[in-house]
């Protein structure tokens, strides 16, 4: 198939092998697009969609930024990291972090899976992103570093809109931290698209929480789309489930202020309510989850 | 910028090629080195029909730049015709019939040994898993995961 024809030929490649450097040559050409492997962009460089005049390849700092560590409490994830690469990780295989296996199951296919980054998944802030409701869930900040020097903000202001990040022309994202919550704490994550790989969710929804003795301890929830198109978290919901036993009656109430808390939209993926039906049974699942059941 | 000089180590040969900046990796292995094994099928990393291995592992060659193809090790179909396990596998897929027009064969058969030379009697599950990300447009599903079935299997 070929494709239209484009001035794509005259991008400048710029490919730094250091942070250092990298750093440097951005700082220098703000105008540059940053790119990982590529998985994301690529494709829409090759369409036309997107039309950079000069690339950032920082997949040569894989030695500096892939790294999956614990630093006192905090779970540290440098932005290299590919998805296959988390599947593998010891420290991620705990129980209260086994949200990450059920993103993982489902990320693109295998083969994508070998090259996308997290921090490209998070960059590229798109619907498609399944590990954006999970981190926001694990209360996760990213770390964005220039030739300035280092700054950390939240994810949940570091997303701002569909395709839309917070990230100065300078600045690249080198790591994602997030604080261990500790034992008796659980997470899950579901998707619902119409196949199970390489699939674009319909909705999809993240849950953190510890539950003692049938009570709900600590609860965040974070789903797509809750107040527009980019994930989000469901603060009222998690306000009304906190200190409540987790019995039929206070899912129930919960479901009503999720359904409240949501504004969905119709696409040509589903319309709003047949997102809303699919939101508030998920809801329930993952509640169900963390209390330790299937 | 015009063109860049890339070193690309593919199937164990080296060699220095020319690529633009908006050249894929699948373009660059079908046209410079002529390896027709990998198919473009959609284009865009929906269907895996252009899967090779970069260093060892699966990934789509359409949407891996040509440039950041340097420093790593490429493997095509071509470069695994003499290997004993690939010869199994292509011997059950013949046996099996599971190619039907043959277009996915090639990353089929990939997928198919990079499984199995990792775990050799792979379960019809994580066969299933494996070529989960890869479409065959004649839906002849079953007999591919058979035939990679039987070649993990003794004789």
């Amino acid at each position: 198939m070929e494709q239209p024809l484009l001035n794509r030929s005259e991008i400048v490649v710029l490919q730094p092998s250091s942070l250092k450097e990298s750093l440097k040559l951005l700082n220098e050409n703000p105008d540059a697009e940053i790119i990982a492997n590529a998985s994301d962009l690529w494709p829409r460089i090759r369409n036309g969609e997107v039309k950079p005049k000069k690339l950032l390849d920082i997949s040569g700092l894989a030695g500096e930024l892939s790294y999956v560590k614990k630093d006192g409490n905090l779970i540290k994830i440098g932005a290299l990291v590919t998805v296959s690469q988390l599947e593998g990780e010891s420290i991620l295989k705990e129980k209260r972090f086994s949200g990450f296996k059920d993103v993982i199951a489902k990320f693109g296919s295998p083969q994508i899976r070998n090259v996308a980054t997290i921090g490209g998944n998070v960059c590229a802030a798109s619907s498609s992103e399944d590990f954006i409701p999970l981190l926001l869930a694990f209360n996760a900040k990213v770390k964005l570093s220039s030739v300035d020097g280092e700054r950390y903000i939240n994810l949940e202001k570091f997303i701002i809109g569909k395709r839309k990040i917070n990230r100065r022309p300078n600045e690249i994202l080198t790591e994602i931290s997030f604080e261990d919550p500790g034992e008796g704490y659980s997470s899950a994550f579901e998707k619902i698209g119409r196949r199970n790989t390489l699939i674009i969710n319909i909705v999809n929804m993240a849950v953190v929480g510890k539950v003692k003795d049938g009570k709900i301890e600590d609860v965040r929830i974070a789903a797509n789309r809750i107040k527009g198109k980019i994930p989000e978290r469901a603060k009222n919901t998690e306000e009304f489930l906190k200190g409540k036993a987790l019995n039929e009656e206070t899912i129930a109430g919960a479901k009503k202020v999720l359904s409240e808390e949501v504004s969905l939209t119709d696409d040509f993926r589903a319309s709003a309510e047949y997102r809303k039906a699919l939101l508030l049974a998920m809801l329930e699942r993952l509640l169900f989850k963390l209390r330790g059941e299937q | 910028m015009a063109q860049m000089l890339v070193k690309l180590n593919v199937n164990g040969i080296e060699r220095e090629v020319l690529v633009d900046p908006d050249d894929r990796l699948l373009d660059v292995l079908r046209d410079e080195f002529g390896y027709k094994s990998v198919k473009e099928g959609c284009g865009r990393g929906d269907c895996g029909l252009c899967t090779v291995l970069m260093d060892g592992k699966p990934v789509l060659s359409c949407i891996i730049p040509a440039f950041q193809a340097k420093n790593h090790k490429i493997t095509t179909l071509e470069g695994l015709n003499n290997d004993p396990l690939m010869k199994k596998i292509q011997e059950q897929f013949r046996a099996h019939q599971a190619a039907q027009c043959g277009f996915c064969t090639p990353a089929m058969e990939i997928i198919g040994w990079h499984l199995l030379s990792r775990k050799k009697e792979a379960s019809k599950q994580e066969i299933k898993e494996a070529i989960s990300g890869t479409l065959c447009r004649c839906t002849g599903y079953y007999d591919i995961i058979d035939a990679i079935y039987d070649a993990g299997r003794p004789e």
